[in-house]
């Protein structure tokens, strides 16, 4: 479970995030969307303490991370995986290479790694590539490797910053059904920031909105249609809700 | 071989040697020193890892300053300390002081350009990661720079012999030094042009590998 309590963050005396909270369940695909300059990445990247909150505290299965030390914070980053937009894949590293790193960096048995490796690169359908560099890579692949990064070290938590945003269409839906695959075998909850309607639609079982720094609404999502928790106007909510009927 | 260089055969190969010690000794601390300093330059600037405003700010300056003397003038300035560092002011061994905190200033400036180039995403993917600084650095920063870091080193190291050629004002000899005095002062003009030949050829040769090793290991 992660809970945001009263997060703000401030850039530059400007509010990012303004009192954001929100509690994501166990096993939950959560959507975080709005139009750009929202704060939804600000809001994903306080998860793993990559921003952290100017007031606020962030909980992890009901531990603070602001309180930890520097190496208690590493360790906590061990369990939660993250995906970006713009892949960030070691370029000078192969595709093998890239997915050791987090094993080696989680101290993860030596003899064992080639094994997790392999695994996971059969997982998101890559095993044939392990020996090619990111560059030799098309985008959705570059994805795939960095999503076999991400859950190498077995994370319960998998945190996607526009994971999509520069794939086409078709790709875009093979790495969605890779996430949601992720999240159905293994269990691992997942939080997607997108400002794709069609892309939250698609997996996510509940949805936060935001807008200006300020969450609007949270929804579920449901195979029958949308249900409100808590209702703002908001044109993003009616959008999806259109979309849904 | 032209009778000329026959004649001063032992003369250019001593001098020839007393670049490679010069050089080889800046590359060394080039290394050794300016890749570290270089480093800290990097991770300590604003937004990075180890944000220290004081420990930039010193380190830029003192770069800066060390960069801003003409050669020469550093060379002469450094002589106290050089003789406290080694016992003497004159001599190859005493000019590899003066060289070497020039390439520590040139290269460091270099390295932290190489890793400026690094993309904020994959420092980021690090420390979602869990790396430390010590692992961001080696499994990641050197890793994704290190075609930059190598033409840098490159590029320091042909400086490094242009600097060399004046350490005949402290004794230090080599290739640069024995151009000015047997081919310049002694009106021998042939053998000054055939010293700037080989000052070339190295050149050309450093630039070759340096260029080679860098394409080589980049898979960007």
């Amino acid at each position: 479970m992660i809970q945001l309590k009263t997060v703000s963050k401030k850039f530059n005396n400007e509010m990012a995030i303004q009192d954001v909270s929100l509690t994501i369940q166990k096993g939950d695909i959560y959507g975080l969307i709005g139009p750009s300059g929202a704060g939804k990445s600000t809001l994903l990247r306080m998860m793993n303490l990559l921003e952290r909150p100017t007031t606020g505290d962030v909980f992890i299965e009901g531990k603070s991370l602001t309180n930890l030390s520097n190496a208690k914070l590493r360790e906590a980053r061990k369990s939660i995986g993250m995906i970006f937009q713009q892949f960030n894949l070691v370029a000078n590293k192969s595709v093998y290479k890239n997915i050791e790193i987090a094993l080696e960096l989680a101290n993860f048995p030596k003899s064992e790694r080639k094994a997790r490796v392999e695994e996971c690169l059969k997982f998101v359908g890559l095993e044939a590539m392990q020996h090619k560099y990111p560059a030799q890579l098309s985008g959705g692949q570059k994805q795939r490797v960095a999503i076999a990064r991400a859950i190498a070290n077995n994370p319960t938590i998998l945190l996607c910053d526009e994971p999509t945003s520069s794939l086409d269409p078709s790709t875009t839906n093979e790495i969605l059904s890779v996430l949601q695959s992720i999240n159905q075998t293994f269990g691992v909850t997942i939080i997607i920031v997108s400002h794709e309607m069609d892309v939250i639609k698609s997996i996510c079982t509940r949805v936060s909105v935001l807008s200006e720094g300020q969450l609007y609404e949270t929804v579920d999502i449901m195979p029958l249609g949308i249900h409100t928790i808590e209702a703002h106007p908001q044109s993003f909510v009616d959008a999806l809700r259109m979309g849904g009927e | 071989m032209p009778d000329v260089l026959i004649q001063y055969q032992a003369e250019i190969v001593q001098a020839i040697l007393e670049t490679f010690i010069m050089v080889g000794a800046s590359i060394v601390a080039a290394v050794l020193v300016g890749l570290p300093v270089g480093t800290l330059l990097f991770l300590c600037q604003k937004g990075k890892v180890l944000e220290n405003k004081l420990v930039h700010t010193v380190l830029n300056l003192l770069v800066n300053i060390i960069r801003s003397f003409p050669f020469l003038l550093l060379v002469v300035f450094l002589i106290p300390f050089t003789r406290l560092l080694v016992g003497t002011a004159i001599g190859t061994t005493a000019a590899i002081v003066p060289l070497a905190i020039i390439a520590i200033a040139h290269y460091s400036r270099l390295v932290e350009q190489s890793l400026l180039d690094v993309p904020k995403g994959v420092i980021e993917a690090a420390i979602s990661m869990g790396a430390s600084v010590n692992a961001i650095i080696f499994k990641f920063l050197y890793v994704e720079a290190r075609s930059g870091l190598v033409l840098g080193l490159t590029t320091s190291t042909i400086s490094f012999i242009s600097y060399s050629t004046i350490m005949g004002v402290v004794g230090g000899g080599g290739i640069g030094d024995f151009a000015i005095r047997y081919g310049y002062q002694q009106f021998r003009t042939d053998l000054m042009m055939y010293m700037i030949i080989i000052m070339i050829l190295l050149v050309q040769l450093i630039q070759i590998i340096g260029m080679t090793v860098a394409r080589k290991i980049d898979k960007r």
